[in-house]
């Protein structure tokens, strides 16, 4: 009966015993933080893209009228901006900045009032709208069972002041 | 009785030695991804104000600087890199930003994590 109640060194063989345990949320947070930073890095970059092809105005128009207008290229420039941003963040993808820019979901709307299927957004002015899943490595998720590729969907939108 | 003594100071050794720098990794890890995301916010800023002002000028770099100060870092002690430095009409322009941060765990280790940035704008100066 004695050995029973004798208690002696459980709080460290429990501590041992948990190590395992606190060692993979240890892993998980730090893996929860990363993919953090590389949601954000990768919103920025749409974000950045979108600005970037609604700067891309018909000068021709602006001069003639004073008017506003996107430029023909603008989806073009938003596609080719997101992969340049997304190049940038390489290591975190799970697939090249290319392609994904590539299967990315762009659209200008040059002509306002204009209504966004997409989105159900009503845009008043001359509007880019970039919708992308970029899949992002989670390597360490995909040790615990979980996936290694997080997909994360990405929506930016742009318009001229 | 007189076994016990000293038990628990040991079994508390042997907890604190692991606890501490599991709750230390967590709180410096943590740490410096703030940082990281706080310099990658003002260097897409700084991106975004290069292509406006046409390149590597003293006010992007003042920007930046501003930034950093904000999220409690020396500027000093930032590696910035713009370019081209003069960037044409609709011409892609890149901002790096580079710094260190400290990362200590007790009873574990002590190094230095590299922090790099990176965006790119286009320019919107018509020379």
């Amino acid at each position: 009966m004695k050995a029973l109640h004798d208690d002696r060194g459980t709080a460290a063989i429990t501590t041992v015993a948990l190590l395992p345990l606190l060692l993979v949320v240890l892993a998980g947070v730090l893996q929860l933080g990363a993919l953090r930073v590389a949601v954000t890095r990768v919103r920025a970059a749409a974000d950045l893209a979108a600005l970037v092809a609604v700067n891309n105005q018909d000068d021709r128009e602006l001069a003639r009228t004073g008017v506003l207008r996107l430029a023909g290229d603008a989806p073009a420039v938003a596609r080719e901006y997101l992969a340049r941003e997304l190049e940038l963040s390489a290591p975190l993808l799970a697939g090249s900045a290319d392609e994904i820019a590539a299967a990315a979901d762009i659209a200008a709307f040059a002509a306002p009032p204009a209504f966004d299927e997409r989105t159900g957004a009503r845009y008043e002015r001359p509007t880019v709208r970039i919708a992308a899943e970029v899949p992002l490595r989670t390597p360490v998720f995909g040790a615990l069972v979980f996936r290694p590729v997080t997909t994360v969907n990405v929506l930016a939108v742009s318009a001229p002041r | 009785m007189r076994e016990d003594r000293g038990l628990a100071t040991l079994e508390m050794t042997l907890v604190l030695t692991i606890l501490v720098p599991l709750l230390f990794s967590i709180l410096e890890f943590g740490a410096a991804l703030e940082r990281w995301l706080a310099q990658d916010a003002a260097t897409v800023q700084a991106a975004r104000f290069a292509g406006e002002v046409g390149g590597d000028t003293p006010e992007v770099r003042g920007l930046l600087a501003e930034q950093m100060r904000a999220s409690g870092v020396d500027p000093a002690t930032v590696t910035i890199e713009i370019a081209p430095a003069r960037v044409g009409w609709r011409e892609p322009v890149r901002v790096s930003v580079a710094s260190e941060y400290r990362i200590a765990i007790p009873f574990l280790f002590s190094t230095t994590l590299p922090l790099r940035s990176s965006a790119i704008s286009r320019g919107e100066v018509n020379r």
